[in-house]
């Protein structure tokens, strides 16, 4: 069974609970042959991300380029220029943008977290179809006014939650944990983005190419260290916990298919002193799923790289699934008591790697532990970038080929326990979710 | 044995030496550059589930080296974002320099393999590796500094024996 028998299959399990697993609404008309018309709002790093991974898209047609700092529009505009041998139309605001440009069919908005929500609603009361970076918006207000532009206009908005895309996620979901059930039941999840020090340092730049004040000040920013360290500040960002944990956290929502119950959180500066958000940060989530409760442990980290990267781990009581973006840091565990899965490798659905070292009988502890699991991996790897699959789904719903793997309801369900997390670790108190703090 | 008998090994030796340590920094030069021109090639084969490809995406794990001029990278990207924030670094002369470093050591590599105007090269290859240095010593590249400097001595011995060197095209320059 392939991944469209699958889902055209399951339709029934999807819509028995799992909420966040199955967007609402429905790709807009189109043809595939037409020439899709895009302004891409926000040139910076991850603009620039978006840009490579759709510059292997075909039938897109990049008008515009927006950025309030030259340096980015022009090398943004530089590098469409190489691609499609033209120069784009090049603004420094979006509003005039909006007023000039006309034939445009999508904007991609890669701005500061802090533009998204504002961004997002002009280009969509603008009639343009919307593929906004995650997270959402820095306020859950803000999350809330991108579903309310979305569902009046009627208009698409995507959000950039890339991993529900990824076919090695919803193999995982669709065939592993759904249809083979090869977790038992999942009791526990485990997650965790570990970066260096090295890793976490304040991104300079080049005085000579600052913006100027005023233009800084008329974008939001107090000056140019602002702007280029906004994830630090908390009236622009979310912090690390929406910078990094917000892509995995939507993945314990979106494999267990429902919202946490509460959180309970605990942060500080431990090395960089001066910043506004927290550097480590640490959750606890518990759920009331279909299959019954789960406790998901999250921490975000930006002062050690220990503990190996990043990845979510699905703990069940017959095998855990360590789900990771890069292939590398992904693996499966049989628990020893649970059914051979000898069948499943024979058919492809997993594939076994090397028998687990013997524990030594010399050491005393292991007469104490429980027999190491074998290990399994999923049997394929992603050859594509990370990105790609995810707005090639948001192109084909644009052409009315798709349904949209992340649209901004279902994404707004799944980031508004992360809104909460900064909050529960500043009370250090636990938050139980009421309706109206998770709902649009 | 007599002292012209001992001159004789001796420029022996120095010839052996001198065709050695050319031939090691053409090759070093030449198959550098060809690096840049590398990338890993990602099988395309779909990973089969029941008999049946699941998604073309999904691909077997498996990759192979491969060479073309889409892979080239003349900085490396993850250095790449570190020269552009330095203040002493041209963004215009990164990009040229970005775009001549690969086929600059493929050339030099040849023309010292060959021995086509030995000397010069010698000396266009030491500027490269000095402009290399001078990169590294703005992010703190203390081990590749160390690195470039032992390729720098052998580029001055090469220098030191280029008249023990007969094999060569072109021996003036």
């Amino acid at each position: 069974m392939n991944r469209r028998e699958f889902l055209s299959k399951s339709s029934t399990i999807a819509g028995a609970g799992l909420v966040l697993g199955a967007p609402s609404v429905l790709g807009a008309a189109g043809s595939a042959n037409d020439k899709i018309n895009v302004a891409l709002i926000g040139m910076g790093k991850q603009g620039r991300v978006l840009f490579e991974a759709m510059s292997n898209i075909p039938g897109i047609h990049f008008q515009a380029v927006c950025d309030i700092w030259d340096y980015n529009l022009n090398s943004g505009a530089g590098k469409v220029r190489a691609l499609q041998k033209h120069m784009p139309n090049r603004y420094t605001d979006i509003d005039e943008l909006l007023e000039k440009e006309k034939g445009l069919d999508v904007a991609i908005v890669a701005t500061p977290d802090f533009w998204h929500s504002p961004h997002t609603v002009k280009c969509l009361d603008a009639g343009l179809h919307v593929y906004c970076e995650k997270m959402m918006s820095n306020t859950i207000d803000g999350a809330r006014a991108m579903v309310h532009a979305m569902e009046r206009n009627k208009k698409l908005c995507q959000i950039g939650h890339q991993r529900r895309s990824n076919p090695r996620y919803r193999y995982t979901l669709d065939h592993l944990i759904n249809n083979n059930k090869i977790c038992g039941t999942i009791v526990n999840i485990n997650g965790q983005w570990n970066r260096a020090v090295s890793s976490s340092q304040d991104i300079q730049y080049k005085k000579s190419l600052a913006i100027d004040p005023a233009r800084l000040k008329q974008y939001g920013f107090k000056d140019m260290h602002q702007f280029m360290n906004w994830r630090f500040y908390r009236d622009l960002s979310g912090g690390p916990i929406s910078d990094l944990g917000a892509h995995q956290i939507d993945v314990f929502n979106w494999f267990l298919g429902c919202q946490p119950k509460s959180v309970f959180a605990s942060g500080g500066n431990d090395f960089f002193k001066t910043r506004e958000h927290f550097d480590n940060v640490m959750a606890i989530f518990e759920y009331d799923s279909a299959q019954g409760p789960v406790r998901a442990f999250y921490q975000v980290l930006t002062t050690t790289s220990s503990g190996g990267g990043f990845y979510e781990s699905f703990m069940g009581t017959e095998g855990t699934i360590k789900t990771s973006e890069m292939a590398s840091g992904s693996a499966i565990y049989r628990e020893s008591s649970a059914p051979l899965w000898d069948d499943l490798v024979k058919r492809g659905y997993l594939r076994k790697k090397a028998a687990p070292a013997p524990a030594k009988k010399s050491d005393g502890i292991a007469s104490y532990a429980s027999a190491a699991p074998e290990e399994f991996a999923i049997p394929g790897v992603l050859n594509k970038q990370p990105h790609q699959n995810h707005l090639e789904n948001f192109f084909a719903a644009v052409r009315g080929e798709a349904k949209l793997n992340c649209d901004a309801r279902h994404a707004f369900e799944s980031e508004a326990p992360i809104f909460w997390v900064n909050p529960s670790a500043l009370q250090k108190e636990p938050i139980i979710f009421t309706p109206e703090q998770l709902q649009v | 044995m007599s002292t012209e008998s001992n001159e004789s090994s001796n420029k022996l030796g120095l010839i052996f030496a001198s065709v050695l340590l050319r031939l090691w920094l053409g090759v070093r030069a030449l198959q550098t550059g060809i690096e840049k021109f590398a990338g890993i090639k990602m099988s395309e084969e779909g990973a089969k589930i029941d008999g049946q490809v699941y998604d073309p995406d999904l691909t077997v794990e498996a990759s192979s080296k491969a060479y073309s001029m889409a892979n080239y990278h003349g900085v490396p990207e993850a250095l790449k974002g570190k020269f552009e924030a330095e203040p002493l670094m041209m963004g215009w002369a990164l990009n040229i320099y970005d775009k001549v470093l690969g086929p600059a050591l493929i050339l030099l590599g040849l023309t010292i393999l060959l021995g086509i105007a030995s000397r010069v090269s010698l000396l266009i290859l030491g500027l490269v590796y000095i402009s290399l240095t001078w990169g590294l010593i703005l992010i703190n590249q203390d081990g590749g500094i160390a690195w470039l400097g032992v390729h720098m001595a052998l580029i001055a011995m090469a220098l030191n024996w280029a008249n023990y060197n007969p094999l060569r095209i072109l021996k003036k320059w």
